[in-house]
């Protein structure tokens, strides 16, 4: 699943995962936090207040899964179904 | 060191005009680490572009956007054949930059110089410094109250821009850096990049080419993987 560089503007990111239930989120080691979940998760734009320019590289920090739809406002992230 | 010795120690071997067309092979250059020479760039002195509207160009950038008109060169061509007359002219951009043009006296701007409304195009342009969010707000009011389109704010990660654009039709950036690079930025960078050029150069081995994000990003996971893997 995703990882996430520990700065300002990817933050959101983590504290979005943070309310998902299922996710579990490690502490940053090396400046990444990881991000893992048995099942999809979904990121919502609004949820983060995150700007369009940030929004569109969210997953610049590495993404181990797959995406299922990048729309605008959402966007499911399902479990990898090959090896990277 | 004076200037002046610069010329008089220069060597011989890279003169010419080569250096206009010549390509140049990466691959065969040597590293800076072979040689251990440290070269280091500080700051702007001047972006250059040429224009074909003289009155406009100075009368927006002195008198709209209000920078000093700080210096002008005006001469018969380069000493080189088929090159028009021209004035070169700087306005002040702040910490010793300018931002220049050149009007090539009688000449016809050239269909493939008119700006294009697309992507690839504005991708060329300077985005200048501001150094509060107060003064950022400052350039965009004030421009809009002097009759300037101006764009809306845009986040992209470490800056805050907006955008405008000038009578020749270039882009105009106004940044605000929004925090500085810190060291997990610059590990950040190259693993990024060279996600990317190990997945262009696999496919290309292959005849194909790299279509999208998603692929570099997954090349990413890994690479992050193994850097935790061998702490």
């Amino acid at each position: 699943m995703p990882y996430v560089l520990d700065v300002d503007e990817f933050r959101p990111i983590v504290e979005s995962a943070r309310r998902i239930p299922e996710c579990t989120i490690s502490d940053p080691v090396n400046g990444y936090h990881k991000i893992v979940s048995p099942r999809e998760i979904i990121l919502r734009r609004r949820d983060m207040k995150m700007k369009p320019a940030v929004w569109y590289g969210l997953f610049t920090g590495g993404l181990n899964g797959e995406i299922a739809e990048f729309n605008r406002g959402k966007v499911p992230v399902i479990g990898a179904k090959r090896p990277l | 060191m004076p200037a002046d010795s610069l010329h008089e120690q220069a060597s011989t071997s890279s003169a010419g005009l080569e250096y206009h067309t010549a390509q140049v092979e990466v691959s065969k250059l040597k590293r800076a680490d072979a040689d251990k020479v440290v070269l280091r760039l500080e700051g702007v002195d001047h972006t250059a572009r040429p224009t074909w509207k003289l009155r406009e160009t100075i009368e927006f950038y002195r008198d709209v956007l209000g920078l000093p008109l700080v210096h002008t060169i005006s001469a018969r061509g380069w000493g080189l054949q088929d090159h028009a007359d021209f004035l070169h002219f700087f306005f002040d951009a702040g910490k010793g930059a300018t931002i220049a043009f050149f009007y090539y006296i009688g000449t016809d701007q050239p269909a493939r110089y008119v700006p294009e409304d697309h992507y690839f195009y504005t991708a060329t342009h300077t985005a200048w410094s501001v150094p509060t969010a107060q003064e950022l707000q400052r350039w965009k009011t004030t421009l809009e109250s002097r009759g300037v389109v101006v764009s809306p704010y845009t986040r992209h990660e470490i800056l805050e821009s907006i955008y405008f654009t000038d009578p020749n039709g270039y882009p105009i950036e106004i940044a605000l850096r929004l925090r500085e690079v810190e060291v997990i930025d610059v590990n950040d960078a190259r693993l990024t990049l060279e996600a990317a050029m190990q997945v262009e150069d696999e496919l290309r081995a292959g005849g194909r080419r790299l279509q999208d994000i998603d692929t570099v990003w997954r090349r990413k996971a890994k690479l992050v993987e193994q850097m935790l893997s061998e702490r």
